[in-house]
């Protein structure tokens, strides 16, 4: 066996009231690893950690340290792995230090007094989670962020090398979500394993090492992010259409979900953009099934990025050059053979003139103005003048709200 | 009422709650002794205890008062105080182990099962063959009641408290049914005898009786104190508890034997007293909190000195009569009770 895994499960199964929850469950995780639970809602997350915790008795095999869980004392097993909770309803007034000496139980016998060492190791962890303000503060007059950070604070006083937490940011406020993804990433860099049932899929992309997609109570996916986190899993397991994409501003992965239309129409529209102006468009018209190609783009454009995402075809050129002659007949081309233009609300200048001018070979031709061509023309009126003449032959100049009523 | 209990707050702060408690009981059990029909100085009273315990040798006293002191009134008011302790302590953990305020062992059947218990000792004659048959049987009574109650109440590892308090009403109800037939069966005499047990009266208990007790209640309510930690964990809820290493159900079986003794002991002296395992512990936490390493030892001195006061009202109040003092107590309780129901209802139920 890999003495590198932490953590062993063999054929794990489990069910309560013969409804299978867990389904042949088999996973090994590393030390120091930081995997993300994900999957919708009763995919079996939550009992999982229950399983590696000891609450749920199952019959599976679960090693922690090549030892198994069946084996371990109860308290011995608290001092290997410690389980925060998702939503600890405590309706007692107890002060936010005695909560996370509470962490020390498995290490004290019976009569003993938390020495001055499990005080110390107690305020530690409350400054690591800046809670040592709230050190006397009952903890049933904590706000919802506060009341997680103290409830952090005493999973880590446990001082445990695998630490799973169930959804632990569900319930809090925006500023305070990440605060403890952020804290647990630090422990995992530290050697700490971690293991999270986590809901939102952009933050378990973020922080874990590692995600482990559920459904249904069975394993589907395993892998880095980029791997678990693609198109085809997210669109078969959660039942909707997601688009899996690394965010060029924030370079993190990130999700898009829209509700696509299932019929594929079979009408072709070709969208000339850049600049940023394409992308809605795009997006917009990819939800709605058409057969859309796009262009001419300028390397680098952004434009690019939103087609690359939604599968379309279109056209870059070089970067900072005019369109070429061999992109202008392709693009004339794509129009010619499209049913409908979309000339977007790009800004012009020399290098992208061309796209205006191919412009005239549409059928039909819908414009969205949403600022008048004269700020957004680079070209001393050269751009206008063909933009005026356009917009005669339009078959509509709207803004980009109006779109949907043109489709 | 937040001045009030700032300043009692503050008073603890500087003299520590348990030495202050503890010289409380000891004034209030001296002048339980002393007030009576017939009134004993305190000091008086107080020297004859001291000289009939072995540290005051050479006192000697007015004729008659001595016997009346240390041989009636005294051995009366140490039951009390045993019950009272008894009563307390079981609420408080009651109440920390199923993490609800209004757990109280009169709730769930103890009283009931332990009555029980209690009429076929009388029944059966036996109480005439040992005092210990009471004892015994009213613990094997209140015992068995409380487990029906929890088997009945437990599902998927958690004790919901409604259904928790509802079988309880329901067993409470069906053994005193079975009290009931028993008590049809027996002569007027055995009848006699178990109403004078079950309205909670003091009246005649004596040195046997603190034997009886003493040591059941000394050892079972220490024992609890051993599980204050546990008690605190078991308040964060079954699965957290598991999370840190606590057996749930090990330890609720635990406590509810405890339980069932201390009870079982403080019923057979002292007959159905009910409120006492409700309001103490609830006054206590108001003043020191839910941290249970302070609020049990607490409670239990509370409850003690609870039960020394509500029995010298008992037999002062309508002079030359008694009452019992479970009236007294339920006269207390049951106000204070609504008083809490109707307060959580404010706050939004909070406590069912």
């Amino acid at each position: 066996m890999n003495t590198d895994n932490i953590i062993e499960i063999h054929n794990l199964s489990f069910e309560i009231n013969d409804n299978k929850i867990l389904k042949n469950i088999s996973l090994s995780v590393k030390t120091g690893e930081f995997v993300g639970l994900i999957g919708p809602n009763g995919a079996g997350k939550t009992t999982l950690l229950k399983c590696i915790n000891g609450i749920n008795k199952t019959d599976g095999e679960i090693k922690v340290k090549d030892r198994s869980i069946q084996e371990l004392s109860d308290k011995n097993l608290a001092t290997e792995v410690s389980l925060m909770h998702q939503n600890t309803a405590i309706s007692f007034p107890f002060p936010a230090i005695e909560i996370v000496l509470m962490g020390r139980y498995p290490y004290l016998k019976r009569l003993q007094r938390e020495s001055k060492e499990d005080y110390s190791i107690a305020k530690k962890n409350m400054e690591y989670t800046d809670t040592s303000k709230l050190e006397n503060c009952p903890i049933t007059e904590m706000s919802g962020g506060e009341r997680q950070r103290v409830l952090f604070a005493k999973t880590l006083t446990q001082e445990t090398e695998v630490i799973l937490l169930d959804e632990p940011t569900a319930s809090l406020d925006i500023t305070y979500q990440e605060q403890i993804f952020k804290y647990s990433k630090e422990r995992s860099s530290q050697g700490i394993t971690i293991i999270a049932a986590i809901h939102d899929l952009k933050i378990a992309a973020r922080y874990c090492t590692r995600l482990v997609l559920m459904n249904e109570g069975e394993i589907v996916a395993d892998g880095s992010p980029e791997e678990v986190l693609t198109s085809e899993n997210l669109s078969r397991v959660y039942g909707i259409n997601a688009l899996v994409y690394r965010n060029r501003i924030t370079d993190l992965l990130d999700i898009y979900i829209h509700k696509h239309n299932s019929q594929k129409k079979s009408e072709k529209i070709h969208v000339l953009g850049g600049g940023g102006s394409a992308s809605g468009v795009l997006r917009q018209l990819y939800e709605q099934g058409y057969n859309i190609s796009a262009g001419v783009f300028s390397h680098g454009d952004s434009d690019i990025g939103s087609a690359e995402v939604f599968g379309i075809e279109h056209l870059v050129e070089k970067p900072f050059s005019e369109i070429s002659d061999q992109r202008n007949n392709e693009n004339i081309a794509f129009i010619k053979n499209s049913d409908m233009v979309i000339l977007c609300n790009m800004p012009f200048g020399n290098q992208n003139l061309r796209n205006l001018e191919a412009a005239r070979y549409a059928k039909k031709l819908v414009i969205i103005e949403d600022d008048s061509p004269e700020t957004r023309d680079f070209t001393e009126g050269k751009a206008v003048e063909i933009y005026n003449q356009l917009k005669k032959s339009a078959v509509a100049v709207i803004n980009s709200a109006q779109l949907h009523e043109v489709l | 009422m937040t001045k009030a209990t700032s300043s009692i707050k503050l008073m603890i702060h500087r003299f520590g709650i348990i030495p202050a408690m503890i010289v409380t009981l000891l004034v209030v059990m001296v002048a339980g002794t002393a007030i009576g029909a017939v009134y004993v100085p305190f000091f008086d009273t107080l020297r004859i205890i001291l000289k009939n315990i072995g540290l005051l040798p050479n006192s000697t006293f007015i004729e008659g008062q001595e016997p009346i002191i240390f041989l009636v009134r005294f051995p009366r008011v140490l039951v009390a105080a045993l019950a009272g302790t008894a009563l307390a302590a079981s609420g408080t953990v009651m109440q920390g182990m199923f993490r609800n305020p209004m757990a109280d062992p009169g709730l769930l059947g103890i009283s009931s099962g332990a009555g029980l218990g209690a009429v076929l000792v009388i029944k059966l004659g036996l109480a005439a063959v040992s005092i210990f048959f009471m004892p015994l049987f009213a613990f094997a009574g209140a015992f068995l009641a409380i487990f029906i109650v929890y088997m009945l109440s437990y599902r998927k590892g958690k004790v919901p408290v409604l259904t928790l308090i509802l079988s309880g009403i329901a067993i409470s109800t069906f053994l005193g049914a079975l009290t009931n037939i028993v008590l049809t069966l027996s002569y007027d005499y055995q009848v006699k005898e178990f109403l004078f047990w079950s309205t909670g009266g003091l009246d005649g208990r004596r040195w046997e009786h603190v034997q009886l007790v003493f040591l059941p209640i000394i050892i079972s309510v220490a024992l609890m104190f051993v599980f204050s930690r546990d008690l605190n964990v078991l308040l964060m809820g079954e699965e957290e508890a598991k999370s840190v290493g606590l057996n749930a159900g090990r330890t609720r079986t635990i406590l509810l034997i405890l339980i069932s003794i201390a009870t079982a002991s403080a019923v057979c002296v002292s007959g159905a007293i009910s409120f006492v395992g409700l309001i103490v512990p609830h006054i206590m936490r108001l003043i020191v909190g839910p941290n249970h390493k302070i609020l049990l030892p607490t409670s239990a001195i509370g409850g003690a000195i609870f039960l020394v006061v509500c029995d010298l009202i008992s037999r002062v109040v309508v002079i030359p009569f008694e009452l019992g003092v479970g009236i007294i107590t339920a006269l207390l309780g049951a106000p204070y009770f609504l008083y809490l129901l109707l307060r959580s209802k404010k706050e939004g139920g909070m406590v069912l």
